[in-house]
């Protein structure tokens, strides 16, 4: 079911990455002193990229028997079997969706950023369009390469805009994520020579009959390490509060919102989708490894007296249930990790819009001991982050609840202990949200500066008032998601039960 | 076998390069030029402008002669059949046709090779044009030209004398373009420390040779005594077959022909010169030394070895002895650990640069692993991937060497540390320089990543699946010290911020090599449909 046509013959996915590419050299052509017309061309193009995603989204035809839509092919290097392959299934559309947002109201959060603006915009939208391709891609390589694009701009923002030791928390994040990439390349070495074929054609590459059994074993493990890291899954995590810390605010919005997720869909997409036998010989670790995640993550979370590190590990946790999800291997359990990536992608940027832009842009301090009583200065600042809280929380009515519901669901039928020790998770989340609540927003104003705080700009606004509709909408219409979602991994799903069954025997 | 007027046009690029250097040569010395730093000024430009001229016109020759752009038509009966009949009788001499002598091959290998050295040479003269030359500019520039040539015919060479003789032309003329600059501290110890290492790996090589050429004298007496030219690379291969091929004369010689080789390509263990040498050496020098050089031995080294060597190839495995390919795992082995490993602590950028450059020959090894397997496929995406490798790099380090040598000139330093907050200084250079480096580290989509992934996919495929897990370990160390350059020129804080410019020659050559890295990065299939075909003649 589609709800409007769009016409065919237009390459609607290669227009959704070029609208942020092409800005990219329209700011650099602009002098350093025109911040305004920088920061609108910025602004512009990332709304003309979100308009675009809305409009693939829904036009996507989810009931249609043709999975991938919107497919262009061009050929890049035949001879090798590399190809420029777009299209996008039920499973990337709402990410891209989510990258269209992210950037959108990290672009309205940048407006600020006056040391070296072109620079820093023309990175910005480098990343965020690298972020569209991998969602887009079709093709291992070409996603490969849109994957690198998306991680590389990344060193320099932190490096040049961040703060709190940005050079170490830079180099940290870059050398981590190319570590996993390094293993992506090994494995798509072997995915390319193992099977018959000779192609980076996912499509092709994920009719398991391809690869033996020892080959899935063995090289699943490279393949889904390399966007593990990514998505950090522990003990690989460590890089990302850290980075997430050094920052700058759009980019941690970015970075935590959406470049995690990356590696999560890499995992499903990449490892899992090619490798199905591969993922059902290594569920029960990865579902260990993601249960410390959820709960050790929650666990540090709660200790932390810097605002901004505890909503890094709190990243760390709740992508930790995402990868649980997938770790299910089932369509519940799968659905419900999609549904976390998008969900965790909107609260999460709405929780460093706050925590860096509105609070620390202000205030100067992350700590939580010189904060407090920040809701009688900055109501709106206080209540879209008790939203985002709920939510994360796994309050009904929000994005977070049928995320979380549907992840646990799904660990219940294939783990149900797991899905038990888990749920510990849950409580400690509670806790150190409602704790940084109280810490920040309520309480005494502890530092007499704080009465006369700048006001919220317009900017800041309007990204709190998008992020925050989307979560309360997904919360109380979720079937908008959750129906290409579930449409899309059914075969995925059936795949892994398929060789699940194989490898019993 | 012998030697026909027609052979001529086959080697004109060759010739034209002879007579070029001469030229120049003669030009400088037979002019009267006036004392002063104006008269010098004027002296070095006309030999560079000279230079670069004759090379673009033999570039152009090279390219025209190969085929690869276009083939000429028939004369037609128009006013162009002056141009048409001089293109055809060009292209007659292209790729094609039995070796010259069984020596001198001129197959494709040998033009992709020869257009890859004349092009170096290219950018060479520019950047150098763009340095301040003191002494005798002809000479420079001729002695650069002597260089291409002589490596042009070492890939072109299937026979050990001219290999040996092309070698020798080739180095001889670095050893004397290193120690360049007379009056600076590092440049004599440079061209002094190059010249013992090289001549000692010229006496190892030959003796290699010697002993080549012993076994394959004596196997013939053994099997009749035809009278044969023992030293020609396809009669070795023709006795170093079977049994024969594990005989100790032959593998102690063949083991000392890489050893001789090595010092060319600088693999570990017989690199030791080059990080010196790359540091002290004029900045021009070195960018051609660690490109077209490196390039040249490779194409030598891989030739040899596919044709005097086919039998003892083995597999390259790395626990046991079993080939020449397990000898180059093993090398490749120590070169990717030392080189990139050793790249880390290093300050100065010339430095760090040239141990990356150590690195990247222990990754090009893994592309001539392929050669091993013997579907002819394989060896043909192998060969591939060496010389895509081979122009990549070439390109990427003679732009970043290129930089290094502008920084030299404009800064009096090319330590790490004088390029912070170059951003602030000189905003082209600084994007450019990024560009380059990040292609060095691989990064996609420019082509340093497309070469390194070729490399790779060769390497697995020969089935060294170890050693190119820790090859792209090491990709990962070397990301560490590629990101200490962006570090330096975007991060950390400019001691001073007052502009300069780059000289208007050496901008066109980084130019120059960083678009091509760009362009090669995004439609790789540009040149690598050309290679295929001109690596399935090398892969017979």
């Amino acid at each position: 079911m589609n709800l409007i046509d769009l016409p065919a013959n237009v390459p609607w996915l290669s227009l959704i990455w070029l609208s942020l590419a092409i800005p990219t050299f329209i700011i650099a052509l602009l002098k350093p002193e025109q911040k305004q017309e920088i920061r609108m061309v910025g602004a512009i193009f990332s709304f003309i990229s979100l308009v675009l995603t809305l409009l693939v989204y829904l036009a996507y035809d989810y009931r249609s028997p043709e999975t991938f839509q919107f497919l262009e092919e061009i050929p890049w290097l035949p001879e090798l079997g590399i190809n420029y392959i777009l299209g996008v299934d039920g499973i990337s559309l709402p990410m891209l969706l989510l990258n269209g947002l992210v950037i959108f109201t990290g672009a309205l959060i940048s407006w600020n950023i006056e040391d070296r603006t072109r620079e820093y915009w023309a990175l910005l939208l480098l990343l965020a369009a690298g972020v569209y391709g991998v969602f887009v891609s079709l093709d291992l390589f070409l996603l490969f390469i849109f994957y690198e694009l998306a991680v590389l701009p990344m060193y320099l923002l932190i490096g040049i805009w961040g703060s709190t030791r940005k050079e170490y928390g830079a180099m940290k994040l870059t050398l981590y994520l190319m570590g996993g990439s390094a293993f992506i390349i090994l494995g798509m070495v072997a995915v390319y020579f193992s099977g018959t074929l000779r192609t980076f054609d996912m499509r092709l590459l994920a009719q398991s009959a391809l690869f033996s059994r020892d080959v899935q074993i063995v090289f699943f493990v490279p393949l889904f390490l390399g966007f593990a890291v990514l998505a950090g899954m522990f003990p690989f995590h460590t890089w990302s509060p850290t980075g997430h810390v050094a920052a700058p605010t759009a980019v941690s919005m970015l970075h935590a919102g959406v470049l995690m997720k990356l590696g999560a869909y890499g995992c499903l997409r990449v490892a899992m989708w090619i490798f199905p036998e591969g993922a059902n010989y290594w569920l029960l670790p990865i579902a260990i490894a993601t249960l410390i995640n959820a709960v050790y993550g929650a666990s540090i979370a709660m200790t932390q007296r810097d605002f901004k590190f505890m909503i890094g590990y709190s990243s760390v946790s709740h992508m930790g249930l995402t990868l649980m999800g997938l770790a299910a291997a089932n369509t519940i359990g799968m659905t419900g990790a999609v549904l976390q990536m998008f969900a965790h992608g909107v609260m999460t940027a709405l929780f460093f819009a706050v925590v860096g832009r509105m609070v620390y842009d202000r205030t100067h301090t992350r700590q939580f001991p010189e904060l407090g009583g920040l809701f009688t200065v900055m109501p709106f600042a206080a209540i879209v982050f008790i939203i985002a809280g709920l939510s994360s929380m796994g309050m009904p009515g929000l994005a977070g609840f049928w995320a979380e519901f549907n992840i646990f669901m799904g660990m219940w039928q294939r783990f149900p202990l797991i899905a038990v020790l888990a749920g510990i998770s849950i409580p400690i989340t509670a806790g150190y949200i409602l704790i940084a609540v109280y810490r920040v927003f309520f309480g005494e104003i502890k530092n007499p500066e704080f009465r006369h705080l700048p006001k919220l700009t317009v900017q800041e606004y309007a990204a709190g008032i998008i992020l925050v509709v989307v979560l309360i909408v997904s919360g109380l219409y979720p079937a908008y998601l959750t129906e290409p979602i579930e449409a899309s991994m059914q075969p995925i799903a059936e795949a892994l039960a398929r060789a699940g069954t194989l490898g019993m025997r | 076998m012998s030697f026909q007027i027609t052979d001529i046009p086959r080697i004109l690029p060759e010739l034209m390069l002879l007579l070029l250097g001469l030229l120049v040569l003669g030009s400088d010395v037979l002019t009267r030029w006036g004392r002063g730093p104006q008269a010098q000024f004027e002296r070095a430009r006309e030999a560079g402008q000279l230079t670069a001229t004759g090379l673009g016109l033999v570039f152009i020759v090279g390219l025209v002669q190969s085929r690869f752009l276009f083939t000429v038509p028939d004369p037609t009966g128009g006013p162009l059949d002056v141009l048409l009949t001089l293109g055809r009788n060009l292209q007659a001499g292209g790729p094609g046709g039995s070796p010259i002598l069984g020596a001198f091959a001129t197959d494709e290998f040998t033009m992709v090779a020869r257009l890859t050295f004349i092009g170096a040479a290219f950018l060479t003269t520019l950047l150098a044009m763009g340095y301040r030359l003191t002494a005798n500019p002809g000479e420079f520039y001729s002695l650069l030209i002597f260089s291409a040539l002589g490596m042009s015919i070492m890939a072109a060479a299937t026979e050990f004398i001219l290999a040996y003789l092309a070698l020798e032309l080739s180095s001889i003329s670095l050893y004397v373009l290193a120690g360049y600059f007379r009056e600076s501290e590092r440049s004599p110890e440079a061209g002094l420390k190059y010249f013992l290492f090289g001549s000692l790996s010229s006496a190892i090589l030959l003796y290699g040779i010697s002993l080549v050429y012993g076994f394959v004298a004596s196997e013939n007496q053994k099997a009749g005594g035809t009278p044969i030219v023992a030293t020609l690379f396809a009669e070795v291969g023709r006795f170093a077959t079977g049994d024969a091929a594990s005989s100790p004369l032959l593998i102690l010689g063949m083991l000392f022909i890489i050893a001789g080789l090595g010092y060319k390509i600088s693999v570990v263990p017989f690199h030791t010169w080059a990080p010196d040498v790359y540091q002290g050496a004029p900045p021009p020098v070195t960018a051609f030394l660690s490109t077209a050089s490196k390039a040249a031995g490779f194409l030598l080294l891989y030739r040899l070895l596919t044709t005097a060597f086919p039998g003892a190839v083995g597999a390259p495995r790395l626990e046991e002895f079993n080939g020449w390919s397990s000898i180059l795992a093993i090398l490749a082995l120590v070169t990717v650990i030392v080189g990139n490993l050793a790249a880390l602590p290093q300050t100065n950028a010339r430095r760090l640069l040239a141990y990356s450059s150590i690195g990247h020959a222990g990754f090009l090894l893994l592309a001539v692993l392929l050669w091993s397997s013997t579907s002819p496929v394989d060896r043909t995406f192998g060969t591939a991937a060496l010389i895509y490798y081979l122009i990549v790099y070439s390109l990427t380090n003679l732009g970043s060497f290129g930089v290094l040598a502008v920084l030299t000139n404009a800064l009096g330093s090319d330590d790490l540390s004088a390029m912070q907050g170059l951003w602030r200084r000189n905003m082209p250079l600084t994007l450019m320089m990024t560009v380059l480096i990040l292609s060095l580290a691989g990064i996609p989509p420019l082509a340093g990543f497309w070469a390194k992934f070729f490399v790779f996919m060769a390497g697995y495929q020969a089935g060294a699946v170890p050693l190119v897990t820790i090859a792209v370990i090491m990709t990962v160390v070397s990301l560490y010290y590629y990101l200490r350059f962006l570090k330096a020129m975007w991060i950390l804080p400019a001691p001073e911020t007052t502009p300069f410019r780059t000289p208007p020659v050496a901008n066109a050559a980084i130019i120059v090599s960083t678009v091509l890295v760009v362009l090669l990065g995004l439609l790789p299939n540009l040149i690598w449909g050309t290679l295929s075909s001109a690596a399935s003649v090398a892969a017979r």
